[in-house]
């Protein structure tokens, strides 16, 4: 990337869709079109950098590159970002939105319109962007792209004129979709001879580099060996080094308004670089602040304790490290009876918690427990104060409050005609509030229901896929809190409350609840070399028991003068797995049955 | 307290020697020792290699107990047998110093001419390892010899004069009535062992059997039946007169493995041949595992050592309890423990013995010969448990 190309030449754009609709495939193609990528490499989904996301086969992280790209005999500079289809990522797709001013909204062609097609596309409509519907997988036999544009016209209110159809996976269609970019999405406004402002959009640690700032460009120019100023912050930097992703990062001496690339600084402290934060000068004038982000709204929390006690800071540190390139995730020290000190977290749902948890262990090397996620509550106490709690063992005694109030949301389940009964059935089973149905073509039906959100979070989603065939997909708006008649489900291990397992839950079900989990303990808790009793109690009256035989025989067989060294080593390592495990009172209880609480299994 | 055999006839002071003959017939599935499969490898030159080596550490030697195990030792044709015999004595003088002098020996291949080699070649004591009666199980072993063999093999020792004779068994088949294995042992009795090992079937990591299990496509017997055959163990032995002295051996009065119980009770031990380990003045010697690497070694001219390591003084004393807590009613001499490694076991971090002790797992009792520590007999099936809980923090 030699000569900078003016301001009307460049297309700032996020691919969005639904989850596997084909964006990262698409961006193969967009990569391979600007020859910035070999057309012969083995990996596909090239974006999808992460090994995470690799063995997961969907995006994680929303990845963005700058493409050189000869359109109609001119060259023009495509900043394209790849972002994630889940919805427990969706806070991605929001701050990629922010950098662009246009977006690829994918549709997969035989699967049609779904719950985080809209979603996504209102995000983007929201920021009045341009959005480019794209009927992807064209190529598939049983692509119904009729249909499919019907419902675009439909739900949401898209031209199907508008719509360009290709194969992400044969690259059919592509150069078209290429063009429509260029015409299409309006170029970055910005000046270059006004002060410095940029956006910090995304930022990652690097082991060997320090933290990579990801910035788009607003106004100004920023050069290597500037000192600029982060007016969140309030933190100076001298900039060591400016590139872009290509997709490689690749050095270039300085970024002009409309580009997207990265900055590395000798930054020290990563409490200093927010997400959303705007970058300008240190010395003479400075921008005003850019918009930035909303504060993400996390869905569920739960506890994650290190292993080692000594281990606490160490997580601290991890935790700093990863917010850095996950600014979803919320945090806040804790402590528990049963686990030490550790940190309560929010999640945007349970699969960004699962990916937060694996990215810290694999991360950091660290060992974690991870303590049963809940929901957050509000509390309102006697005397009319109002409090949210994100651990069920922050509840207060009942006589110290009103009432609890729970999350509720309403929910947009997008399903085949033929799923009606059985998906009415499941939300009413989940103390749901029937709203409305609509029909958004002759075989698919949008239900919209208020839905406690402890009900939809934990297995809701499975069951809606098998009751649907595979064919149902859900989106949720923003909660709210509804008061309900809930309980605290406590558990106690060897005649000991453990706090990180206790539950809050629907009175009605509680005691139902107390045995299931009950079991799962049992099944979970290795035998001791005594009786482990399992109790479940509500409101001080025990509701269920169980006990774990005691362990009756652990002795080597075999083990002789010979052997001394061999048989030692084994049982340090017996002891090292049991350190994995943490204790409540003289009981060795695994992570995994800390998780048991989830199951609503019957 | 009660001592596994009169005090005195082992001394703390003197070596026992243990020569490990590495080949077996075929591998089986549960077995993780250093055996190696033998396909026609010059046993000739590993008895020489033997010997050297025998020659270049420990000449002149004159060990308290003498074993030589596998592998199967009873593999070697008799006139190799004879002369690693024969040879070691010119060394290492064990017959006129040894108390016992032990060999294993598989059955299918202990016969009267390697019975014979054995005896003349000075050993007093055979190891035969029968492990079941039963086909089905033998060969879910894939152990090469039938129940018939076992007691030809019985015959061919007590025909070249063996007059204390031990039998290896192994219980807890998965899914095997227990009433089978009540018939396997009586089956063992009947042939008049002065001396049983019956060991509860252990999946050992690596081992086929072990990987069967993780596949899932066998189940390990759950602790509770485990602990019923070990109990109907004890009560059948008992009842033929043969009395348990350590976790997985019996024995008729005063007929206890002298060279076993040196190891339990730490005493020295100079290991000879591949993978063979040692222990003697706080170090620990282990050879090179692979025969074929071993004898090139030694061959060289080099000593066929793999590694030494000096355990810290609280791993040593770890190892003393580890080893002398599996002596049932003769446990560990505190001040043994004390005068060998410098720790005083009742004086570790966090005090593990006093819990130990007041969970009723172990249990201290004052002797003439002082403090004594051993397993109770509700702890001692949970050995491992409280092991697990005296094992020194860190690394040792
Ligand atoms: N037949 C066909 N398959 C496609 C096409 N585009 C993508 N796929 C396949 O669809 C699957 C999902 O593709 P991805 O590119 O990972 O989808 P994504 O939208 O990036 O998914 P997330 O990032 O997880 O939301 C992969 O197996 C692709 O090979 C296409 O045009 N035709
Ligand atoms: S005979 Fe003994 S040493 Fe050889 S493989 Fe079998 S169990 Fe292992
Ligand atoms: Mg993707």
């Amino acid at each position: 990337m030699s000569k900078k190309l003016p301001l009307h030449r460049i297309r700032n754009f996020s691919i969005i869709a639904h989850i596997d609709h084909g964006k990262s495939t698409l961006a193969d193609r967009l990569m391979e079109h600007a020859g910035a990528v070999d057309k012969n490499r083995s990996r596909d989904q090239l974006l999808d950098s992460m090994d995470l996301e690799r063995e997961r086969g969907i995006t994680i992280k929303a990845a963005s590159v700058a493409l050189e790209v000869d359109v109609r005999g001119e060259m023009h500079l495509l900043n394209l970002i790849d972002t994630p289809g889940h919805v427990d990522f969706s806070y991605e797709v929001e701050k990629s939105l922010q950098a662009c001013e246009g977006a690829l909204l994918l549709i997969d062609a035989a699967q049609g319109i779904q719950a985080q097609t809209v979603a996504n596309a209102t995000l983007a409509m929201d920021q009045d962007m341009e959005v480019i519907p794209v009927l992807n997988k064209i190529d598939l036999p049983h692509a119904r792209p009729e249909e499919v544009l019907e419902q675009l016209e439909h739900v949401l209110l898209l031209e199907s004129e508008s719509c360009i159809s290709c194969s992400a996976k044969t690259g059919k269609g592509v150069e078209e979709l290429i063009e429509a970019v260029v015409d299409r999405v309006p170029a970055p406004t910005g000046d270059q001879d006004n002060p410095l402002r940029a956006l910090i959009f995304d930022a990652k640690y690097d082991e060997y580099r320090g933290v990579i700032v990801n910035l788009r460009m607003v106004d100004g120019v920023i050069r290597k060996g500037d000192m600029v100023h982060m007016l969140g912050a309030k933190a100076d930097y001298e900039v060591l080094e400016l590139g872009k992703f290509t997709p490689d990062p690749k050095p270039c001496d300085s970024l002009e308004p409309g580009e997207v690339g990265y900055l590395i600084s000798n930054i020290k402290k990563l409490g200093d670089v927010h997400i959303g934060d705007t970058l300008t000068v240190q010395k003479g004038e400075r921008a005003s602040r850019l918009p930035g982000y909303r504060e993400p709204q996390p869905m569920v929390w739960c506890g994650l304790y290190p292993v080692r006690s000594g281990d606490f800071e160490n997580l601290r540190s991890a935790l700093n490290t990863l917010k850095l390139n996950d600014s979803s995730l919320v945090f806040e020290p804790e402590s528990s009876d049963a686990l030490g000190f550790g940190f309560r977290c929010g999640f945007l749902g349970l699969l960004h918690m699962e990916i937060v948890q694996e990215r810290l262990e694999r991360e950091s090397g660290l060992d974690i427990v991870q303590t049963a996620p809940t929901v957050p509550y509000e509390i309102l106490m006697q005397g009319g104060n109002l409090h949210t709690i994100h651990s069920p063992g922050e509840l207060p005694e009942s006589n110290l409050y009103e009432e609890i109030r729970e999350p509720v949301v309403t929910t947009h389940l997008l399903i085949p005609v033929e799923a009606i009964g059985a998906i009415m059935h499941l939300c009413s089973e989940r103390r749901g509030r029937f709203l409305r149905q609509e029909h958004l073509s002759p075989t698919r039906v949008m239900l919209t229901w208020d839905l406690p959100l402890s009900e939809i979070i934990f297995d809701f989603y499975d069951k809606l896929k098998s009751g649907t065939r595979g064919y149902g997909t859900m989106n949720m708006d923003e909660p709210r809190f509804e008061a309900a008649d809930l309980v605290k489900l406590r558990i106690l291990v060897g005649g000991n409350e453990a706090d990180a397992l206790s539950i809050i839950c629907h009175k009605e079900v509680a005691e139902r609840r107390g045995r299931s989990v009950l079991r799962k303990l049992q099944k979970e808790i290795p035998r001791h070399q005594f009786e482990v009793a399992l109790q479940a109690s509500i409101g001080g009256k025990i509701v269920a028991r169980e006990s774990i035989r005691a362990l009756s025989k652990n002795v080597t067989a075999k083990c002789y003068g010979g052997d001394i060294t061999r048989k030692r080593k084994l049982l340090e390592q017996q002891k090292k797995g049991k350190k994995r495990m943490k204790s409540i009172g003289n009981v060795e209880v695994p992570q995994k049955a800390f998780l048991a609480v989830l199951s609503t299994d019957e | 307290m009660e001592l596994a055999t009169p005090p005195g006839v082992l001394l703390e002071s003197l070596p026992s020697l243990y020569v490990h003959l590495p080949f077996c017939k075929s591998r089986c599935r549960y077995c993780d020792f250093n055996a190696w499969v033998w396909k026609g490898q010059d046993l000739g030159r590993l008895v020489d290699a033997l010997l050297q080596e025998a020659e270049l550490r420990v000449p002149g030697l004159r060990p308290q107990t003498f074993f030589l195990g596998g592998g199967t030792p009873s593999l070697l044709p008799p006139e190799e047998l004879l002369r690693l015999l024969q040879g070691l004595d010119a060394i290492l003088d064990f017959r006129d110093s040894s108390l016992e002098s032990s060999m294993e020996a598989n059955p299918e291949s202990f016969d009267e001419a390697t019975a014979e080699a054995a005896v003349a070649g000075g050993l007093n004591r055979i190891s035969i390892g029968a492990q079941s009666f039963r086909p089905p199980v033998l060969a879910a072993y894939d152990r090469p010899h039938g129940p018939e063999d076992i007691e030809k093999a019985v015959a061919s020792a007590r025909g070249a004069g063996f007059e204390n004779l031990n039998l290896d068994l192994i219980f807890a088949f998965p899914g095997q009535d227990p009433l089978e294995w009540e018939a396997d042992l009586n089956r063992a009795l009947r042939l008049g062992p002065q001396h049983l090992s019956c060991y509860e079937l252990t999946f050992e990591p690596g081992t086929p059997l072990t990987r069967k299990r993780d596949a899932g496509r066998m189940e390990e017997e759950d602790s509770d039946l485990c602990l019923h055959l070990f109990d109907r163990t004890l009560e059948i032995c008992s009842e033929a007169g043969l009395d348990r002295y350590e976790i997985s051996n019996f024995s008729l009065p005063g007929m206890a493995c002298l060279h076993n119980l040196a190891g339990w009770r730490r005493l020295p031990l100079v290991g000879i041949g591949p993978g063979a380990c040692g222990w003697g003045d706080g170090v620990h010697r282990k050879n090179i595992s692979d025969p074929a690497a071993w004898q090139a070694d030694l061959e060289g001219g080099g000593d066929g050592l793999e590694e030494s390591s000096t355990p810290n003084s609280q791993t040593s004393a770890f190892e003393h309890l580890m080893m002398g807590l599996r002596l049932e009613k003769e446990g560990v001499r505190l001040s043994r423990v004390k005068e060998s490694t410098g720790v005083n076991v009742e004086d570790l971090p966090g005090d593990p013995l006093a819990l130990l002790v007041a969970e009723g797992l172990l249990e201290i009792l004052s002797g003439p010969e002082g403090r004594v520590l051993r397993a109770t007999p509700a702890g001692f099936p949970l050995l491992d448990h409280s092991l697990q809980r005296l094992l020194p923090e860190g690394r040792g």
